[in-house]
């Protein structure tokens, strides 16, 4: 309780609850463009973050990252285009229903579901703390390095099971990820790793000129060589607050689906995408109506928005127990992490335990807020998706380089992330995943670092895994990787990936 | 095709014509239009997958516009797919070549006797012959990038073979695999490319609100926004980038900028402190 308190203490700092502010409406706003999405904001926010406080940093990032779920919706209902990649499947009963002339009650139902799943995945996390506190603090005995190696190790082979039809493209993805990370000097036995006698490489890449590279310059180029949408008229017709009764008729389409997101969120590598699919195959199973799914159901839409936004909360929890990021938005979080002078892991049960209820209580806020903003100014959001795709180009490209450039003031550092985002450009454009080079770099180091700080206790090959959770944690993997080569036996001669 | 008569087009056609995945042969061929021309029409679509799009063919794949939720996890390689394939292939064949002088593999002392070299190759012993703790091996700088390199070669030489089959498919079925168009969105792309490092080079010598303002109206003219109210909005868009990030947030900016050393000593340092 002590813990609870000073984290809501926390909260009342006047710079957090700007930050608070400033992240939902500018997630919202970001949201509801196509083509920019919050791995690009987070991306150009980064280096910012360096300049503010822990927590304000985080809770500005956890705004972008929670609010603009809610904002993608706006698009995939109002004209058929998701805003946020993971928005995708509103799109196939929002937009059904805005073509019957319900826009109103489309847009009510994904914000009535969305703030269900937001904020059941929340206050799943908060019991969680509260139930399991005490006994948190011990787990930090439990996880030793070995058993965090095989938690990274988990996350990159489920990150690559994730992607069904394309794993070899991911796990190749993954590799040059993780080679990335590797370039640099050794810091043990300082021996150099590709770096060709260049002194520039002698540190390593800075994660933030990578990451601003792949995700927001290259997303800036693809913008700017491409054409601009000229997407259809929209009216928000109806009333914004129809679709909170209508939540009520769908208890169990909104249980199952909150659960699945914050489930699929805390298994590193997973994700929305798969929450969404998995929630939205049940919930049609269940249905009295399934042949309405993609006409315009309501249940379809609950689904896949409730699902959704359960996500950004549980995703932190693999990231705060373990250290080890499942996506790669809480990936590019761990660089405040680091800047912070915090080690996620589960240490932070015993030395900061504030600082969780803070941050979970802060997207509990901001949960709140967006759907605020959203009963009041749906009008004037949804005129956000008329901006312009290549002017939009234009302006993340400027927003990049005060990412790169602000690190220590470098034409090198922007050199390497125009590199890196010619590199993310060739990817975008084939349709390539960019989240396994991310994750690659980020679980790569971490796979690194455990290996080395935990070299000492290994004597034999059966040292990794003969502690009861890297024991667990290593049937998993097996298990996964038996399931891949499984499915990939089943599909030869149907596909060729 | 030019020069041949339709009845050998029709049989060169014909013998080329089945899907060799999904359609079994003899059933694209009880489905062969009577209109063949068309199938020189194709649109560009997934090649192992008889789901055409444009064409007037009709097989027994029957097209299925609709989307469905199961599309959410489908890939399709495009054109220009085979070509970064080889230059992720070079990648990885570049790795594994300067894996041995890149990674402390080869400064390692070597034993004179093979048996123990290749038992110290593999971190088994140590070079007096006893047996090492498996632990030493995860700690030896080239582990990692020994990791890597077999994720990364037996992938990117998979991902190839995947992309040249897919590359053939398309050749035989008359798509289009030419690289042109993909090198003509790279080269539109490098021409932004230049713009980024040319404002790099600028913010030094003109400063960070005089370059950003400079790059915000120019992209937007460039891009083809050219009226005034476009103007208008890029420079307004472009100062308030400015007022956020130096102002607000105060991000660093080289300490000395030309334009600004021209100015008089308190605008200067006004200028240098908050733009």
């Amino acid at each position: 309780m002590e813990a609870f308190l000073a984290g809501l203490n926390n909260l009342m700092d006047p710079h957090v609850l700007i930050a608070i502010a400033l992240g939902s409406i500018g997630g919202l706003m970001i949201g509801a463009v196509p083509g920019i999405g919050p791995a690009i904001a987070i991306a150009i926010l980064l280096p910012a973050t360096v300049f503010l406080e822990d927590l304000v940093s985080l809770v500005l990032l956890l705004g972008v990252y929670g609010a603009s779920m809610y904002g993608g919706a706006i698009p995939a209902i109002l004209i058929n285009t998701p805003g946020t990649p993971v928005n995708a499947l509103t799109t196939y009963d929002g937009f059904a229903l805005t073509r019957r002339g319900e826009a109103g009650r489309a847009l009510s139902l994904a914000y009535a579901a969305s703030f269900f799943g937001g904020c059941f995945s929340i206050i799943a996390a908060l019991l969680a703390l509260f139930a399991f506190g005490p006994y948190l603090r011990d787990l930090g005995a439990l996880f030793g390095q070995r058993d965090i190696l095989m938690a990274a190790v988990l996350g990159s082979v489920l990150l690559i099971a994730a992607h069904r039809q394309n794993m070899g493209i991911a796990a190749m993805l993954y590799g040059f990820g993780f080679l990335i990370a590797l370039i640099g000097r050794q810091s043990t036995r300082k021996i150099d790793r590709y770096t060709f006698d260049i002194e520039y490489l002698f540190s390593g890449f800075n994660l933030i000129v990578v990451i601003v590279g792949i995700f927001a310059l290259s997303q800036a180029l693809n913008l700017m060589t491409g054409k601009d949408d000229d997407p259809p008229e929209a009216r928000v017709s109806g009333g914004v607050l129809r679709g909170f009764t209508e939540l009520l008729g769908n208890k169990l389409v909104c249980f199952m689906s909150a659960c699945y997101g914050t489930i699929m969120g805390i298994i590193p590598g997973v994700g929305e995408f798969v929450a969404q699919f998995f929630s939205y195959s049940t919930a049609r199973a269940l249905s009295k109506q399934p042949a309405r799914f993609g006409h315009g159901s309501p249940e379809g839409l609950i689904a896949s928005e409730t699902a959704n936004n359960a996500v950004p909360a549980a995703a932190m929890i693999p990231l705060l127990a373990l250290g080890v990021p499942g996506e790669a938005l809480t990936a590019m979080m761990m660089v405040v992490f680091f800047d912070a002078g915090i080690k996620p892991g589960p240490d932070v049960f015993e030395n900061n335990p504030d600082f969780l209820f803070s941050l979970f209580m802060a997207l509990l806020i901001i949960n709140g807020l967006v759907l605020l903003t959203l009963l009041v100014s749906t009008r004037y959001i949804a005129k956000m998706i008329y901006i312009p795709n290549r002017f939009l180009g234009a302006f993340i490209m400027i927003l990049s380089f005060v990412g790169v450039y602000s690190i220590r003031n470098s034409l090198v550092d922007c050199v390497f992330a125009v590199v890196f985002g010619f590199f993310g450009f060739a990817l975008r454009r084939l349709d390539w995943p960019l989240v396994p080079v991310v994750l690659g770099l980020v679980l790569g180091s971490i796979i690194v670092e455990r290996l080395s700080a935990g070299a000492g206790k290994i004597k034999f090959m059966i040292d990794l895994v003969n502690r009861p959770v890297s024991g667990t944690l290593s049937a998993i993997i097996v298990l996964v990787i038996g399931y891949i080569i499984w499915s990939a036996i089943k599909n030869r001669g149907i596909n060729p990936q | 095709m030019v020069g041949r008569s339709d009845g050998e087009l029709l049989s060169v056609v014909k013998a080329f014509y089945f899907c060799p995945h999904r359609c079994p042969a003899g059933q694209a061929m009880k489905a062969f239009p009577k209109d063949y021309e068309t199938l020189f029409m194709f649109s560009e679509h997934t090649p192992f997958s008889c789901e055409a799009e444009a064409s007037d063919f009709k097989s027994e794949c029957p097209p299925d516009k609709k989307v469905k939720k199961e599309d959410l996890f489908k890939f399709k390689r495009g054109r220009g797919d085979l070509h970064v394939s080889v230059v992720t292939f070079g990648l990885a064949a570049f790795f594994l070549a300067f894996f041995w002088t890149e990674t402390g593999w080869n400064t390692r002392k070597l034993p004179d006797e093979f048996g123990l070299y290749l038992a110290h190759q593999f971190g088994l012993v140590d070079l007096e012959g006893r047996g090492m703790r498996f632990g030493r091996i995860l700690k030896q700088s080239w582990f990692a990038p020994m990791l890597c390199v077999l994720i990364l070669v037996p992938t990117t030489i998979w991902n190839l073979r995947a992309s040249w089959q897919v590359h053939r498919w398309r050749k035989r079925f008359l798509q289009p695999t030419g690289i042109g168009y993909e090198l003509e969105k790279y080269a539109a792309a490098l021409e932004f490319v230049g713009y980024f490092i040319g404002y790099t080079v600028l913010v030094p010598i003109l400063g960070y609100l005089v370059s950003t303002l400079a790059l915000g109206s120019y992209l937007t003219w460039r891009l083809g926004y050219r009226t005034r109210r476009w103007g208008c909005i890029s420079l307004l868009s472009s100062f308030a980038i400015v007022l956020l990030f130096r102002t607000f947030l105060q991000i660093k900016t080289p300490g000395n900028i030309w334009l600004y050393d021209q100015l008089p000593g308190t605008l200067r340092s006004y200028m240098l402190t908050y733009f």
